[in-house]
């Protein structure tokens, strides 16, 4: 529940696993993006990956003393707190974006919130307090084995996830604030499946598998020597290719607004998702903010076919009609020639 | 809090809910709309966006995890305390009085609630008695449910109370989609500037909604429209008497819409596209719904027939409250590989129509096939209705697991999960007359109330099979393996989860653990070897041990053992020892922990054994014989049983 305190694991010294790693930089990039599922057996750097994010997250505006750290410029989705405050007076301050932990035995109230006792029996007030979501606007919220999640607390996520907002109407405390998270789940498609409802919340989703390569198998485990062995050391080692991301991701957040999309490249959109018959409207949304997220991140200010099919690649596999016992092709030959 | 959202306007396409929400502000007697489809289709995005065009309506949410006491109301905690005094601290169906009530997921609602909720919505008064205080007030609201079937369904009792039902899906079209595409993109990237932009159209369709509003007294309805929606609800077959009602104040919200007086045909025709399809019977299966749909709207409505061989029970209101059931429907050939839709009973609840049939009917497919046993979906319409959330055994969780809806006074037991809030609430009115010593409250034993909590727990089904040279010989093994597959092509939507072991030769293994995943259960049973010897004793100790262990783990779970034998077992363990004694000493160990059981006895030869009554003796469970099979099915055996 607490955010990952003691430092973990070097982010670019993970081997190998490109598409994961790209999915969770494209979504620090731009928080809008709606977050990434990552699918894949016992041991490929999964939840390293995610946690070891927290050591690139940029710095960002908050309003100070806000306890949803709610963005002073984004107008549209203050809480009712920030809101009284009158225009030009509010304090700012500036924190990180976190990585904060759902653990799978998480209850219901502790996720969405519940009454302060402490505070109602004091004063007979009732007061909200505060539960991970709230924690969680404006950051990344992990679920690991999200698969296991007990079903009601998957429908509150879901709420949530869609709408930005976190509504509470439970044991005696009525309650809304804003919690625009960015979604990121592991799990392992052997202990279940995720409902195709929770699924489709994933803006992307990455399927990781072992490397094959010996060589990579090799500097898997040298750098995962070296880690064990001298923690400093190797944050050392690393720290400059480290630093030579966090750049890249700042510059990405900077050019983001710049960047443009031609008639093509939306109709290309289209058509692929009308093509592959994915449900709903999402998809084609999300592949248009990813490749517009990719162009940024590769320094450039226009979407290129590249982006779009790189794109397709991260939002469509876990969108595409699938029926039971089938397995689901998908061919990026077949959509590169769309 | 208040949101900036997507204006209502600046959907593209989507006509029928938005048709659907206007009708439904310009005449709230209607009574509310069920919008169901796929995700990503701009549902909650419409809803959301209909106070911009009426000021006088705001939307009230339901959330999913609410508790009842924010529903109905409670105790106010602060007056109770400070003054002693009980007052109401009304729920949101006070705040939804006049307003729109909204349930996101609204088929992911726990039943606790929906009772609660049901009751209002049909009196349009919330009475509250709890808590030690009692009252009423008026509770009248538009209810709007969006809903994703794929997650499951609504019991009929319900989906009666949205007075029109909208099934929605995406934009096909290329053009559409960009637009679609490139608005969602400028709202995020501006939304306040965003809003501005459609401020105009807003305003002009919000005049349009008032001058509606204020026509619609004005509207006369003629003993011909009135004839006219009496006919189509009843060629449409509806139970009960709303449909009639809700397409004649849809056709006068559609005039007045449109500025008109008189209500005409097309109203009429167009309004029961709305109206009556999620009324007409028989219809818990969307599948049929949607043919309905289709023929209906390239027929005129006078086409419309009613389902051959279809009584048509004459109901009253009152008896709609009462879930009837639908007849048998017609055999249909089971073509499609679409999970089966069904809801799945409470074990208390018997199947109450199964005669024999042609059982060719029953015949499975080729091995490894998905198959849908017809009378399976018969035996299961009127079971679904039963079925709130359409997950397999909503039970009342007695661990700290599970949604918390309600609380109760604490009996008697040790308690572990007390529902603070409501034993706050409890002790509240008495504090002043209380000796509190220090304490910042005194609450005594009468006071301590404890959660009600509602868990969907899926089932757990372990096949053991014999996989010995005799199974191998008919085509039994095939059928098994259909079964197991068809089972877990509807776990996959309900949650269960299946286990395989298979014994043959000197050993009984464990196939697959027990999952979820369909994709590995597909592979495992792929190749199911057959032959050889038959260690029954082994394979039942196998699951024995795989049970204990899912119950040490997961308390909640209800295993259930099927095995799927003809009884006889051969291969022993030591010289002296004799197979089958062996099996029935393995049998009684499960027998002595009440696990359920069930055997599908396979035994099929002239001369009868009858080796699996002795094991069912001894195991204490349910023993189905093939003939049983033949007139149900593997698969509706073991659901029922269970």
């Amino acid at each position: 529940m607490e955010t990952t305190e003691k430092r973990g694991y070097c982010f670019t010294a993970i081997v190998g696993q490109e598409d994961m790693k790209t999915a969770l930089v494209l979504n620090v990039i731009n928080p809008n993006l709606g977050g990434v599922l990552i699918r894949g057996e016992k041991g490929t750097a999964k939840s390293t990956a995610v946690r070891s994010l927290a050591e690139l997250l940029p710095q960002r505006a908050e309003v100070a003393g806000c306890r949803f750290g709610c963005d002073p410029s984004d107008k549209a989705h203050l809480c009712n707190e920030c809101k009284e405050i009158p225009e030009g007076t509010t304090p700012v301050s500036y924190g990180k974006m976190a990585v904060i932990d759902l653990p799978v035995s998480a209850t219901e109230d502790r996720v969405v919130g519940t009454l302060d006792m402490e505070h109602a029996i004091k004063t007979g007030e009732k007061k909200f307090e505060a539960g991970i979501l709230a924690k969680a606007n404006r950051n990344i919220l992990y679920v690991d084995e999200v698969n296991l999640l007990d079903d009601h607390v998957v429908d509150v996520l879901l709420d949530s996830a869609a709408m930005g907002v976190n509504t509470v109407e439970r044991e005696g405390v009525s309650y809304s604030h804003p919690a625009h998270f960015i979604l990121v789940g592991t799990m392992n498609p052997e202990e279940g499946d995720l409902r195709p409802q929770l699924i489709d919340r994933f803006a992307l989703s990455v399927t990781v598998v072992g490397e094959r390569e010996i060589e990579k198998r090799i500097s898997v485990v040298e750098n995962r020597l070296k880690f064990e062995n001298s923690p400093e050391d190797f944050f050392e080692e690393f720290e400059p290719i480290q630093q030579e991301l966090r750049d890249r991701i700042t510059k990405a957040q900077e050019i983001f607004s710049q960047v443009t999309y031609s008639r093509e490249v939306l109709e290309r959109i289209a058509r692929i998702c009308i093509e592959l018959e994915v449900n709903g409207h999402r998809a084609d949304i999300v592949m248009l903010k990813t490749a517009m997220t990719l162009a940024a991140y590769n320094g450039r200010t226009e979407v290129t076919d590249e982006d779009v099919l790189e794109a397709a690649k991260l939002a469509l596999p876990h969108r595409m009609r699938r029926k039971p016992f089938e397995e689901v092709q998908f061919d990026y030959a077949t959509i590169a020639s769309i | 809090m208040e949101r900036v959202v997507f204006p209502f306007t600046a959907v593209i396409g989507q006509d029928k809910i938005k048709n659907a929400l206007l009708w439904n502000i310009i005449n709230p007697k209607i009574g509310g709309v069920l919008i169901s489809g796929e995700k990503g289709t701009a549902k909650s995005t419409l809803i959301r966006g209909v106070p911009a065009l009426n000021e006088d309506i705001k939307i009230v949410e339901l959330p999913l995890n609410i508790t009842e006491d924010r529903l109905v109301g409670a105790i106010d905690l602060k007056t109770a305390l400070m003054q002693g005094a009980k007052t109401l601290d009304p729920g949101i169906l006070k705040e939804a009085d006049g307003n729109i009530l909204y349930v996101d997921e609204v088929n992911l609602l726990s039943d606790h609630i929906v009772n609660a909720l049901l009751e209002v919505a049909a009196s349009g008064v919330n009475k509250i008695e709890r808590e030690g205080i009692s009252g009423t007030h008026d509770s009248r609201f538009i209810l709007i449910g969006s809903m994703n079937q794929e997650e499951g369904k609504l019991r009929t009792q319900f989906l009666d109370r949205f007075g029109l039902y909208v099934e929605v899906e995406s934009e096909k079209d290329l053009m559409m989609r960009i637009e679609i595409m490139e608005r969602r993109l400028n709202y995020e990237s501006d939304p306040l500037a965003f809003v501005q932009q459609f401020a105009q159209m807003t305003n002009e369709l919000k005049t349009r909604v008032e001058a509606a509003k204020k026509q619609l007294e004005k509207v006369e309805v003629t003993a011909n429209a009135i004839r006219l929606a009496a006919t189509l609800s009843s060629s449409a077959n509806c139970a009960g008497h709303r449909g009639e009602i809700v397409l004649i104040e849809t056709a006068k919200a559609i005039a007045a819409f449109d500025g008109r007086i008189m209500i005409n045909i097309d109203d009429i025709r167009t309004a029961a596209e709305y109206a009556l399809a999620h009324r007409a019977q028989p219809e818990p299966q969307y599948q049929q719904e949607e043919d309905w749909q289709e023929e209906e709207l390239d027929d005129t409505p006078d086409d419309m027939e009613p389902p051959e061989d279809m009584e048509q029970p004459e109901e009253q209101e009152q008896e709609e409250q009462e879930q009837e059931e639908p007849p048998p429907q017609e055999e249909q050939e089971p073509e499609t590989i679409e999970p089966p839709e069904f809801d799945e009973t409470p074990p208390e609840d018997p199947p109450d129509s199964i005669d024999s049939e042609d059982p060719d009917e029953d015949d499975v497919q080729e091995a490894g096939e998905l198959f849908v046993i017809p009378r399976w979906q018969d035996a299961h319409v009127n079971r679904q209705i039963n079925r709130g959330t359409g997950r397999r055994n909503l039970v009342k969780s007695n661990n700290k697991q599970g949604r918390y809806v309600g609380y109760r006074m604490a009996g008697k037991e040790r308690i572990t999960d007390l529902a603070f809030d409501a034993t706050v609430r409890a002790a509240a009115p008495y504090q002043s007359i209380r000796d509190k010593g220090l304490r910042a409250i005194a609450i005594e034993s009468e006071d301590l109330r404890v959660k009600i909590r509602e868990k969907r727990t899926g089932g757990c089904i372990i096949f053991v099979v014999d996989a010995s040279a005799s199974m191998g010989a008919n085509k039994r093994m095939r059928e098994v393996k259909a079964s197991i597959l068809s089972l877990l092509s509807v776990s996959y939507q309900k949650r269960d989860r299946v286990g395989l072991i298979a014994f043959r030769k000197d050993s009984a293994e464990l196939l697959l653990g027990i999952t979820r995943s369909v994709d590995l259960a597909q592979k495992k049973l792929a190749d199911l070897p057959t032959g050889n010897k038959t260690p029954l004793a082994k394979g039942l100790d196998l699951a024995y041990e795989v049970v204990m262990g899912l119950k040490m783990k997961d308390p909640d779970a209800i295993p259930t053992i099927v095995l799927v034998s003809d009884g006889r077992a051969s291969g022993k363990s030591s010289p002296t020892a004799n197979p089958f004694d062996e099996a029935l000493k393995s049998a009684q160990r499960i027998g002595n922990q009440n696990i359920n059981t069930i055997i599908l006895d396979t035994e099929n030869d002239f001369i009868r054994f009858h080796l699996c009554e002795k094991l069912n003796e001894k195991l204490r469970g349910t023993l189905l014989t093939m003939d049983d099979l033949k007139a149900e099915g593997i698969v509706e055996a073991v659901s029922r049983f269970r």
